[in-house]
């Protein structure tokens, strides 16, 4: 049988790698945090503005990552800007992977716990999705891709299908009047909708990974556009089949819009629970994204092998799940997130492109 | 070798075994599952009294009686057999408290088989409870809950709103009701469906709307005009009738079929079947800042009955006089919605303050939180174009 060794993913795999390490548990909170920003049903273009906002920082990272083929952003701080201060950003990094994917677990548990199994315990729902991560990532970056190719095609099949059967719902009138307030609202909404793009920092470890690094523009270009309709078909249709106060009010707007209509007849009545079962597994890929990418961190970081390290987070990402008490701590942590998110991106590309481009043009060295 | 393959299958069968299963999972045949649920004031029956007389009871206020309607399915397996006519495929039972979900839980003290709440369709208040709660209160427990569908339809009633649970034909009352919602392309009498996630918006926006009025006598319902709520207390305030409904269908321009009954210059019943309705509201403002608004209403129809047998009812001129006669009745019918709307309830509910907020949303900021009165205040006019464009089978 035919068995790859090289740790290498064609252009495709690293476009599906983005697109499942941003898509996740995101997408049924994400109407409800961009409406409270503008409070108009103008959210949509928030969702615009923040993803070309986005769009350059991703541009950013690809060409910084290309001009060191083949070595991840681990591996190419430290000869930017020199072992020690390298080692603390990537360290930054790492943790930042690692608290997402505790999140990313947390969010998981807490919307399958309410709508689906009611009286499972936490822990039996947390535990057996870190198994099986631990399991995919273990495989290496191949395996992983592999399985986000399975998965991706199945889960956004079931979105859509919610979304066109969500029509019989839909009134245009909820999303109007447009801009009636100018553009201020829609500003201070891509606060939130920048945060919903957490996760494209994989980009510059993905990049590495690329048999033809050459393309990584058009990939990862690609990989995050499809993240950025599918964002923006779900605020359009939460808010155009719910209207903005009940999406303001509403703790899972996505799910709620599911929840909101029934057809009988069809297949099923209720498409909350394909929906559900579904996006779990596109949470799945989205948290072994951020585990491979952390122990990928920490063993290129300190020069560890991979495996061990691998065995040695799954302890930290179930304390990282089982911190937040109340629902609403989950949610901060979510925003704090994004924020981290924003932080990262000041101190890795944007100050190791600074760097580079002095020391190369500036003072002539040779990085 | 062959020990480790041993050691192999028994460990995939452990494997098999532990996988089929659900942690939490509850057997639908030890569930009561409740599809309809009527929130009446607080009134407890003779059944409730006598318990609590022989000390069953514990603290509460008697804010709200909540009956709920739990189909059984035992009863499909045992009818027939013996040629019995089955009896009643439902049962409701009611208790009275001052949290839903208290009473709710109250429930498991007295039934074998707890409920649960999947698959409610339909809730029904009464007007007397919401004229003394606030639908927000009322509706808090069913918009939390995780089991409760936003998919789930609201009414009010004028008499007790268990009664309208009630209904003595074969299907089950909460069924009849939720599914007579669909008759909307028959008569626009019938309101569309509020559901849950519309109920939660309406109430986020505070501002006044309508819920759709059950009318309960001997056994049976009917759909009968709507109640208003007041958006700013959350209170119900009155009622409108069958003809104020249909107006404001006819406002909204959202009508799937219906007809217009007139009386010709003889006295005699002509009626008009609507094929299609257009509306359009447009806000005008004069130079001194005195805002009116204009609804053309354009509709094509067919002319079904006539009982003035002499006329020969295929002739143009002739339609157009009976296309006077039935805009006037119609003039007259949203005539009285908007006095009913201006003068006696002080409320606006067709959908006037939604185009004010899509067309001029910098002044809608400024006095949404009046729109009730400011509505008062502003001068509406109509301009309707009925077109009988055939007369049927038969021109006689």
């Amino acid at each position: 049988m035919f068995k790859r060794t090289d740790d290498k993913i064609t252009t495709s795999q690293a476009t599906i790698v983005l697109t499942n390490s941003m898509l996740g548990a995101g997408i049924l909170t994400l109407p409800r945090d961009i409406v409270q920003g503008v409070k108009t049903p103008d959210a949509w273009v928030s969702v615009v503005l923040g993803g070309i906002a986005v769009l350059i920082v991703i541009l950013v990272m690809v060409k910084l990552s290309q001009q060191f083929p083949g070595k991840t952003v681990f591996q190419y701080s430290k000869k930017i800007v020199g072992n020690l201060p390298g080692g603390v950003l990537s360290s930054l990094l790492i943790l930042y992977f690692i608290v997402i994917a505790g999140f990313e677990i947390r969010v998981l548990a807490e919307v399958t716990l309410f709508f689906l199994l009611e009286g499972t315990p936490i822990w039996a729902i947390v535990m057996p999705f870190i198994w099986v991560g631990t399991y995919l990532v273990y495989g290496g970056i191949n395996s992983i891709a592999r399985v986000f190719q399975i998965v991706f095609p199945i889960s956004i099949f079931i979105l859509i299908i919610c979304f066109i059967l969500s029509t019989r719902i839909f009134d245009i009138q909820h999303l109007r009047p447009f801009m009636s307030e100018g553009l201020m609202p829609v500003i201070h909404g891509m606060k939130s909708s920048i945060l919903i793009f957490t996760g494209c920092e994989v980009v510059m470890t993905m990049t590495a990974f690329m048999e033809q690094p050459q393309e990584a523009v058009k990939g990862m270009v690609v990989g995050f556009c499809i993240p950025l309709v599918l964002y923006l078909v779900t605020v359009v249709m939460v808010i155009g089949g719910l209207s903005i106060n009940s999406v303001i009010t509403s703790t899972w707007p996505t799910i709620d819009l599911v929840r909101s209509f029934e057809i009988s007849g069809f297949f099923f009545e209720r498409f909350e629970f394909p929906l559900l079962v579904i996006w779990l597994m596109q949470m799945f890929c989205n948290f072994c994204s951020f585990f491979f990418n952390a122990a990928l961190g920490i063993s290129q970081v300190f020069n560890l092998k991979i495996h061990p390290v691998i065995f040695a987070l799954m302890p930290v990402i179930f304390i990282c799940t089982m911190i937040p008490q109340r629902i609403n701590d989950v949610f901060s942590l979510g925003d704090s997130i994004g924020y981290m998110g924003v932080l990262i991106f000041m101190l890795l590309p944007l100050l190791l492109s600074i760097v580079l481009l002095i020391r190369k043009k500036g003072l002539k060295q040779n990085v | 070798m062959f020990r480790q393959r041993v050691l192999r299958i028994l460990l995939v069968l452990m494997v098999l075994f532990t996988q089929p299963g659900c942690w939490s999972s509850k057997e639908i045949e030890d569930l009561s599952v409740y599809t309809g649920l009527a929130l009446d004031k607080g009134e407890p029956n003779t059944l409730e009294r006598e318990f609590e007389e022989r000390g069953g009871s514990y603290q509460k206020h008697n804010k709200v009686t909540a009956t709920v309607q739990i189909v059984p399915e035992r009863t499909i397996g045992n009818s027939g057999k013996d040629g019995e006519t089955p009896k009643t495929h439902f049962n409701n039972i009611s208790e009275t408290g001052d949290s839903l979900l208290e009473v709710f839980r109250q429930f498991s003290i007295r039934q074998n088989r707890p409920i649960i709440g999947h698959h409610l369709k339909v809730i029904v208040i009464s007007e007397d409870l919401v004229q003394k709660e606030k639908i927000r209160r009322l509706m808090d427990f069913v918009l939390r809950d995780n089991d409760i569908r936003p998919s789930c339809l609201i009414f009010l009633s004028q008499g007790r709103a268990s009664d309208t649970l009630m209904t003595t034909s074969e299907e089950i009352p909460s069924f009849r009701l939720a599914e007579m919602v669909h008759n909307n392309f028959r008569t626009s009498k019938v309101m569309k469906g509020i559901t849950l996630s519309n109920l939660d918006a309406l109430m986020y926006s505070k501002q006044s709307f309508v819920l759709q009025n059950v009318v309960e006598a001997h056994g049976e319902v009917e759909f009968s005009g709507a109640g208003i709520i007041k958006g700013d207390t959350g209170h119900w305030i009155g009622n409108l009738d069958q003809h104020d409904v249909e107006s404001i269908a006819w406002i909204k321009g959202d009508i799937k079929g219906g007809s217009i009954k007139a009386y010709d210059q003889s006295n005699d019943s002509i009626t008009y079947e609507i094929k299609s309705v257009k509306s359009k509201i447009t806000l005008n403002e004069t130079d001194d800042k005195k805002i009116s608004f204009h609804v053309a209403i354009e509709s094509t129809g067919r002319l079904i009955e006539d009982w003035d047998v002499k006329e020969h009812s295929s002739n143009v001129g002739y339609f157009k006089e009976l296309e006077k006669i039935f805009e006037e009745k119609l003039t007259q019918h949203i005539n009285s919605l908007i006095h009913k709307m201006q003068s006696t309830y002080k409320v606006e509910v067709a959908g006037f303050g939604d185009w004010y907020s899509i067309e001029k949303p910098h002044v809608w900021k400024q006095i949404k939180d009046h729109w009730d009165e400011e509505f008062t205040r502003i001068p509406v006019t109509f301009d309707l174009k009925l077109k009988i464009t055939d007369f049927g089978s038969t021109s006689d």
